[in-house]
């Protein structure tokens, strides 16, 4: 029997795509941490989340992830890129890389992403809510609004941030994302 | 026609309905090689013979039951899934038959995590992605109409410490038969029969209009509608209407299909979150936070909700009304049928929260709970599936109109 005629298929890396994803996912990790030092939501939404939480972001199985904690103060912490060895209570990943990139070029936003069953939620749900409301707002600090409004179900109104926070919050996050602190 | 880019949808689940399908249990027990199931269910249901007309029904038989555990409450917890979970292991059951509504259900769906995955706490497993393989067989026998959770891939068991429902979502918490017979609901007395009837209507409605739609959720949500819609009030008036009772069955096992592949929304999150908070049944609150939802949502979903007419009202009034006025006719004609199903029930079906008592009858949401409902329904999952936001503020105005039975003023809605 000629074995040659069945070839074995290795799965291809992607690897542009994943360099993009974790490109956003350091961004995003940076951000949120940045966030939770400007913004008073994002804030409160830290200091309700248990001691010790931690949430792992990123796409199975292989990655990339960013992981992001609460340390002793209340407030987000960006813990790198590796999941390995750390205790994190909530993982969510998205189920391929192609997904990945639909939610990370804002092609689909989180609420769609959950409707088309993309995310794998292991942990407490209610925690997976407040991190998922969490990168909803600090997409729209990072984003323009005619893109962020393409990721979040419904782009904030005035009343809810006014457009001086906005881009006061805005200048500070990329800042403080940018030099890490 | 609305059709999404992409889509998934699971129903494995056999199904063996008919007014005597009970008959069938020693050849699905001995085709699913099982030889000691523990029957899951609660006083109610075995205090109806409906436990006798089971057993009575394995007689021919090689499968002995291991055990009974009959103490699950209407608002089962966490604990009580552990404590039946090791009656189990005590017992060396190898399956199990859960006979009862949603909360009998759940826990048997809870109690298979445990005694299949291992462990003693099944909070261990909550969430989206922690049954990962396989369970122990599993025949579900609803004895209500409502909770689809024969069919459905989603288990919902409270922490009444917390005061929370936390979800269990696996394809593996699919049962492996459920079996619908008309002589397991003909006992319900009415007021349990229209909010549970109703919790069936509202999985069909949210799954219809909600943001993970799609074809096959669709053609069950409307099938489901119809049924239930055609034979809601006639089985109240006529309890023992077995023909009725088969079909409300039917009705709630194609609604729980539909929810299942495509989840719920406002109508949901709001129900876990009274509930949790204070204790209301799934099915009170989700008949009266129906008209609420479409309300809310109908700037995104006017033609998807305008569309329900045809199954709830059938093909003379949908034709008959005007396209622009059908998804305003379809919320009438909810809130129609609560005021028909109070009436029924002689005023036992609540048609607001101010409305809800509890046996003694103490009004179980006072008004200075709506906030730690707002609160509550942050942390439930069935918000994400809602087509428009709905953040505490929002939450909070829908709970303040849903308290008196006004109907939302459409101007407050916050359009995204």
């Amino acid at each position: 029997m000629n074995y040659d005629r069945y070839p074995e298929i290795k799965p291809g890396r992607k690897t542009i795509k994943r360099i993009y994803i974790a490109v956003m996912l350091f961004v995003v990790g940076r951000a949120i941490q940045a966030a939770c030092r400007v913004d008073e939501t994002v804030k409160k939404e830290f200091k309700n989340l248990k001691d010790g939480f931690a949430f792992v972001l990123g796409v199975h199985p292989y990655g990339p992830w960013m992981i992001v904690g609460r340390d002793a103060k209340g407030r987000a912490k960006y813990m790198g890129w590796n999941p390995e060895g750390k205790k994190i209570p909530l993982k969510m990943s998205i189920k391929n890389v192609e997904s990945a990139i639909l939610v990370f070029t804002f092609q689909e936003s989180t609420a769609v992403a959950f409707a088309r069953n993309r995310f794998v939620v292991d942990g407490d749900l209610i925690d997976a809510l407040a991190v998922v409301r969490v990168l909803d707002l600090v997409e729209v600090y990072l984003l323009p609004k005619l893109i962020a409004a393409l990721a979040v179900k419904r782009y904030p109104k005035w009343s809810e941030l006014s457009p001086v926070r906005k881009h006061v919050g805005r200048i500070v996050i990329y800042t403080r994302a940018l030099l890490g602190f | 026609m609305f059709l999404p880019d992409y889509y998934e949808f699971c129903a494995r689940v056999k199904t063996v309905a008919g007014h005597r399908a009970l008959d069938r249990i020693p050849s699905m027990l001995s085709s699913l090689g099982v030889a000691r199931p523990m029957i899951i269910t609660d006083r109610g249901v075995s205090g109806a013979g409906l436990i006798k007309l089971v057993s009575g029904a394995m007689k021919g038989s090689k499968a002995r039951v291991g055990a009974v555990y009959d103490e699950v409450p209407p608002d089962s917890e966490y604990t009580i899934v552990n404590a039946a979970a090791k009656l189990y292991r005590a017992k060396k059951c190898d399956s199990i038959i859960a006979v009862g509504g949603g909360s009998v259900l759940d826990t048997a769906k809870g109690v298979n995590i445990l005694v299949s995955l291992g462990g003693a706490n099944i909070l261990d497993y909550e969430g989206a992605g922690a049954v990962k393989r396989k369970l122990k067989p599993m025949i579900a026998i609803p004895t209500t109409s409502g909770t689809g959770s024969e069919v459905t891939v989603v288990a919902v068991i409270a922490d009444h410490k917390k005061k929370v429902k936390i979800p269990f979502t696996s394809y593996f918490l699919l049962p492996d038969i459920a079996l619908l017979d008309s002589r397991m609901t003909k006992t319900l007395p009415p007021f349990l029969t229209a909010p549970t009837a109703m919790d069936a209507m509202t999985h069909a409605c949210e799954a219809y209009y909600c943001m993970a739609k799609n074809p096959l959720s669709d053609a069950t949500a409307l099938m489901a509608i119809r049924l239930i819609s055609a034979n809601i009030l006639n089985v109240i008036k006529k309890p023992g209407d077995l023909q009725g009772r088969l079909d409300l069955a039917n009705g709630a096992i194609l609604a729980g299909m539909a929810f299942s592949n495509s989840m719920v929304g406002m109508v949901h999150n709001l129900g876990h979150a009274t509930g949790g908070a204070c204790g209301v049944p799934h099915g009170v609150c989700m008949s009266l936070f129906l008209p609420y939802g479409l309300e809310y949502n109908m700037h995104k979903r006017a033609k998807e909700i305008g569309e329900l007419l045809f199954a709830l009202a059938g093909p003379e009034v949908y034709a008959a009304t005007p396209v622009k006025q059908r998804p305003e006719k379809t919320i009438e004609y909810i809130r129609k049928l609560n005021q028909d199903l109070h009436d029924a029930t002689g005023g036992r079906h609540a048609r607001f929260l101010k409305e809800i008592v509890d046996r003694e009858g103490r009004q179980m949401v006072p008004k200075e709970k709506l906030a730690d409902i707002a609160r509550t329904a942050q942390g439930d999952g069935a918000k994400v599936y809602n087509p428009e936001e709905i953040n505490y503020d929002d939450a909070m105005m829908v709970l303040e109109y849903a308290y008196d039975g006004k109907p939302l003023k459409r101007k407050k809605i916050r359009k995204g």
